[in-house]
């Protein structure tokens, strides 16, 4: 199963009230998604409901957290990327599917992303995440 | 019929799965902030050394072909092609990814762990599947017929 990644519809609707300058919160918190088999990221993946019957770890370092860095960047004219970095550290075995990019508020997944297989960690091993959003105009 | 695509928004994530443990000088990794260009990046290095850990597996982006821009047999043959190729690569990567975690403790071709090179073409994209689902020949790091050297 191929890697897959998306900006759910929750994300986007997240993103719609942002430029609305209505109740909402920018990008802030990453999470891993616990799933014994590979999962593929959907659209209509929430935060409370994350694709297939993948859930969010919620212990071994692989919990919900601040994202490391967060910044900006240009990818085809100035300032359309969003980037994110992130390092994950176990602290037992466990497996990971994927991740989710959330809110400030910890109730919307931005993004969602299922890897190309499932990562059986072990405790001290690390997780780097490097990942970026482009809203494309070129498209 | 409605196609419905997200072009607007282009994502990719890539994950890299490293030790925790300095492989030379067995000492726990630290968290490390750095700029690479304009860019604020993180990453975990050994105090010691400046190693990064053992890399056990890579896991990579990989974007979908975009739609065909014209109904000429010419633009649909390119887009089954390169749909081919993305299922071809997918599935390499796929496997790769296993392959690497399933021998996270044992000796393997570094090019399973990083995933590069990756295969260019369908034809080297098929030769990579083949090549990773023989025992014997994915020991090898011998390619006869391709530059790719999958």
């Amino acid at each position: 199963m191929a890697q897959s990644q998306t900006v759910t519809d929750t994300g986007i609707a997240e993103l719609i009230l942002l430029w609305r300058e209505e109740l909402a919160t920018g990008m802030e918190s990453i999470v891993c998604l616990d799933m014994a088999t590979p999962c593929t990221a959907a659209v209509g993946s929430t935060f409370a409901d994350p694709a297939d019957t993948a859930i969010h770890h919620t212990d071994s370092g692989l919990l919900l957290a601040a994202i490391d860095t967060v910044g900006g960047d240009t990818t085809n004219t100035a300032g359309d990327t969003i980037t994110f970095d992130h390092v994950f550290t176990a602290t037992a075995t466990k497996n990971v599917a994927g991740i989710h990019v959330c809110n400030n508020d910890d109730d919307v997944a931005f993004i969602e992303c299922c890897f190309n297989a499932v990562i059986p960690v072990e405790n001290t091993d690390t997780i780097t995440i490097d990942g970026q959003s482009t809203i494309d105009q070129a498209a | 019929m409605a196609v419905q695509t997200r072009n607007l928004f282009v994502t990719s994530v890539n994950a890299d799965h490293r030790e925790g443990i300095c492989e030379k000088c067995k000492i726990p990794l630290v968290k490390e902030f750095y700029m690479d260009g304009k860019r604020k990046r993180v990453r975990m290095v050994c105090p010691e050394c400046g190693g990064l850990g053992r890399l056990i597996s890579r896991s990579v982006s990989i974007q979908p072909p975009s739609p065909p821009q014209c109904v000429k047999f010419s633009c649909l043959f390119k887009f089954t092609l390169d749909t081919l190729f993305c299922a071809l690569l997918s599935s390499y990567h796929s496997r790769r990814v296993s392959y690497a975690e399933k021998n996270r403790h044992k000796e393997i071709l570094e090019r399973y762990r990083t995933g590069n090179p990756s295969p260019t073409s369908i034809i080297e994209a098929i030769h990579a599947n083949i090549k990773l689902s023989c025992p014997v020949c994915r020991k090898y790091n011998v390619n006869l017929f391709l530059n790719g050297g999958n």
